[in-house]
């Protein structure tokens, strides 16, 4: 794999334990006899449980060996939760409390460098704070998880969700998930380790869920059978550990002749996990029964003109919006990234094809761009430039910002002028800030 | 039922008569080490300087551990220089690290093994775990790291190699850059003459006082045994362990290349490097007694770093060193403390120090 070094071997007799052979990899994990109780207690139930929760049950599932945490809100409940589960015993992992998100996530990837399956997460400014590792993590190609509960970048100090701090992270090499309720993400944690693990992508993953919205609202959680979970998730076996008896080195100094191939290399990486990501939704939907889109929800796009782009759990008000749109005549639709990076830029340029407006509720701050607006809007432009079908017209929508509910009256605000650029052919504006403007 | 985590225990080398205790007369064969081993894990095929001292602590220390060993480093000039892309110096597993994450990235390590034994994951017995961080990153950017490693106690040996200098980056000024020491970002001039204005942070004491529970040592590249002797003390000791290595900087520092390990010495023997263990188990310290004592003119005027010092700055110096002898519990001969006062180094000005730079043995 990139930058990964095979050492000249053992000098001299005095070698490691001899040159061991490698042992096959465990049929199935071990876990405490407790955690094999309460898990087997689990299996089928439906419990009402918030997002943090349903993140912390989803690394018990996955028999997580290495927890670091630091704590911010909203995303801390996660960490309560596992720390919980270890204190009774249930889930055997090292929980470290580290000193500072950096040190957090670099505790994650060592870790994660040993072959350790290793679980970290982060909220706002926490995201911002490890930034360095961001990069260092996927170009080592050490398939770490972390759960973001978003929460909005300071200043001035606010709690509120804003998607602003995950999607700071996007080009850094991590898959890049967005859930949309509770289930959805105990899903996709599992989803995204076995994609993240699989050797053809071997990339860390951010599993985000919006602050407040779904990680402290209770939705319905049906909690599997530990051993489809052991089945669709088997024991970590990452290819080049740091192993005393297979002495690699990770990490080495390069030459700028060497950086394009490698940097080619990660990027290949990302898109080969997009068939991957495919692969993994279609089991995740074969072994536990939820059957999710792989990578854009569509709600109503069939005959759609208009239709909104919008990711994480403000999509639960827009269907709703969406709905009382159709009752009123208007072909609104919805379609919801359910990844960002990679992004789905196929399957997003057909869930589309044959929209006359489009525009993306950003949920984010992105200051200076070219949309002067979000982040979003961005990816979103450049895949419907380049979509094969009629290109629709694209504005985006700043909404959502702080913390701020996007209730439906917004949405039907967004829909108002969505309407007036299907029947002008041109936008108004490349971005409209929601309630600032008649 | 998880399984059970086994610990290596490493035997220590024979220290009498060729320990850190050896007065110069019988000193000879102090670096005839028939019993260390053979095995280099730090092999050669590096770039680092000609008499760099990093790179022999990080041969006594690879030497001393073996070859059941996990290492990770920093950011720093022996990452630089050590690792090339499709060449490696190393015979065990090494990782690179972020330069704040020595502390962090290494109780990873630590904890995934941990883990990985208790889970059937990996068979054989708990690796020496060991992180080598350079003086920036082990005092200045990621001191927290590592403090953060020790409080939690993991089961590694959390080294820092000091040349006193960030020298990956063209020596620039770091917590234990000494008073007057010259760098880059520390230059002299008129308006500031000694260059360096701020004594150095006291790092291992800082561990040692901050973590009692630790293993915390301080040795020099003056010292293989010792050194060596400490690493596997470290690694021995079940919890987490931090040893301060002192070593000279060609670069940086301005020296004959040769004179590495003579300095290593005479630091101590200058009384500017108190060589120490601390031992959690009683909570205390056991200093050693070097068995010469210098003037610290001894040691700065072997190197260009210190070669403008004026007569008020050396006399600084020897405060701090004499500080340094009170407080390890030695006598400050009359002699240096004639240096505390200025005009006994008034002939600096007027003369070239005239210095042997050769002891004739040992070095």
């Amino acid at each position: 794999m990139s930058s990964i070094v095979a050492g000249p071997g053992p000098a001299g007799p005095a070698g490691p334990a001899g040159a061991a052979p490698v042992p096959a990899p465990l049929a199935r994990p071990m876990r405490t006899p407790d955690g094999e109780r309460f898990l087997a207690e689990l299996a089928g139930q439906r419990q009402r449980l918030n997002g943090c929760a349903a993140a912390a049950y989803a690394a018990l599932y996955a028999n997580v060996d290495v927890i670091t945490a630091y704590p911010i809100r909203p995303y801390t409940a996660i960490m309560m939760n596992l720390a919980q589960f270890v204190a009774d015993g249930l889930l055997d992992a090292e929980y470290i409390h580290a000193d500072g998100e950096h040190s957090q996530f670099s505790a994650a990837f060592g870790a994660g460098s040993c072959g350790a399956r290793a679980f970290t997460g982060s909220s706002g400014v926490g995201v911002t704070y490890g930034f360095e590792m961001y990069s260092i993590i996927s170009g080592a190609r050490i398939p770490i998880q972390m759960a973001i509960a978003d929460r909005t970048l300071d200043p001035p100090g606010d709690f509120g969700s804003e998607h602003t701090d995950a999607l700071c992270t996007r080009d850094m090499g991590w898959l890049l998930g967005w859930a949309a309720t509770p289930q959805e993400a105990f899903d996709k944690s599992l989803i995204a380790y076995a994609t993240g693990e699989d050797p053809r992508v071997l990339l860390p993953q951010m599993v985000c869920q919006d602050g407040y919205f779904v990680s402290h609202i209770a939705g319905e959680v049906e909690l599997p059978d530990v051993a489809d979970v052991d089945r669709y998730l088997p024991p970590y076996q990452l290819p080049f550990p740091l192993d005393p008896r297979r002495p690699l080195s990770h990490g080495p100094q390069i030459h700028p002749e060497q950086g394009p191939p490698l940097q080619l290399e990660r990027a290949r990486a990302m898109e080969a996990a997009i068939p991957i990501i495919r692969e993994h939704t279609d089991e995740f939907g074969a072994v536990f029964g939820r059957h999710y889109p792989h990578f854009v929800e569509e709600y109503l796009l069939d005959d759609a003109e208009i239709a909104f782009v919008i990711s994480g759990g403000h999509a639960v008000t827009c269907r709703a919006a969406v709905r009382r749109l159709r009752e009123q005549g208007v072909k609104a639709g919805m379609a919801r990234l359910l990844w960002i990076r990679p992004f789905p830029t196929e399957d997003l340029q057909q869930a589309l094809a044959g929209v006359k407006a489009v525009g993306v509720v950003e949920t984010n701050l992105g200051l200076g761009g070219a949309s002067y607006g979000g982040i979003l809007s961005l990816d979103v432009t450049t895949a419907l430039y380049h979509t094969p079908h009629r290109r629709p017209l694209v504005t985006s929508f700043m909404a959502g910002l702080g913390g701020e509910t996007v209730p439906v009256a917004e949405f039907d605000w967004m829909a108002g002028k969505l309407a007036q650029a299907r029947d002008s052919g041109r936008v108004e504006k490349a971005t409209h800030w929601v309630g600032f403007e008649d | 039922m998880a399984n059970e985590v086994v610990r290596q225990i490493l035997p220590l080398f024979e220290e009498s008569g060729r320990g850190a205790a050896v007065d110069d007369s019988e000193g000879r064969d102090r670096h005839y080490l028939p019993d260390t081993p053979e095995e280099d894990p730090y092999q050669a095929g590096h770039r680092t300087c000609a008499g760099c001292g990093p790179a022999i602590e990080y041969r006594w220390t690879l030497k001393a551990a073996g070859q059941d060993t996990v290492l990770a480093g920093p950011t720093g000039c022996m990452y630089v220089a050590n690792s090339t892309y499709l060449c490696t110096p190393y015979t065990v597993p090494w990782a690179h690290t972020p330069i704040a994450s020595g502390g962090s990235f290494t109780s990873g390590m630590a904890a995934g093994y941990e883990a990985m034994i208790r889970k059937g994951r990996y068979p054989g017995p708990y690796p020496n775990i060991i992180v080598m961080a350079g003086d920036g990153s082990a005092a200045d950017i990621g001191l927290g790291s590592i403090s953060g490693a020790l409080y939690r106690n993991h089961d590694a040996l959390f080294v820092c190699y000091d040349n006193e200098c960030y020298a990956n980056t063209g020596i620039q000024t770091s917590p234990t850059t000494p008073y007057a020491g010259m760098t880059t970002f520390t230059p002299v001039g008129k308006a500031i003459p000694e260059g360096k204005t701020l004594p150095p942070k006291n790092l291992a004491k800082m561990m040692a006082e901050g973590h009692p529970h630790c293993y915390v040592a301080t040795t020099t590249v003056g010292y293989p045994i010792d050194l060596m002797n400490k690493t596997r003390k470290g690694l021995n000791h079940h919890g987490a362990a931090f040893m301060h290595c002192f070593t000279p900087c060609q670069k940086g520092w301005v020296y004959q290349t040769s004179m590495t390990v003579e300095i290593g010495r005479r630091v101590v023997e200058a009384g500017l490097f108190p060589v120490w263990e601390y031992d959690p188990a009683e909570r205390r310290y056991h200093y050693f007694h070097p068995p010469v004592q210098r003037p610290v003119t001894d040691y700065l005027a072997m190197q260009g770093r210190f070669g403008h010092m004026l007569p008020e700055h050396v006399a600084t110096i020897q405060r701090a060193a004499n500080l340094n002898w009170e407080n390890i519990g030695m006598d400050v001969p009359a002699s240096l403390r004639a240096g505390e006062d200025p005009a006994h180094h008034q002939r600096l000005r007027e003369e070239e120090y005239a210095m042997p730079l050769n002891r004739g043995v040992g070095a």
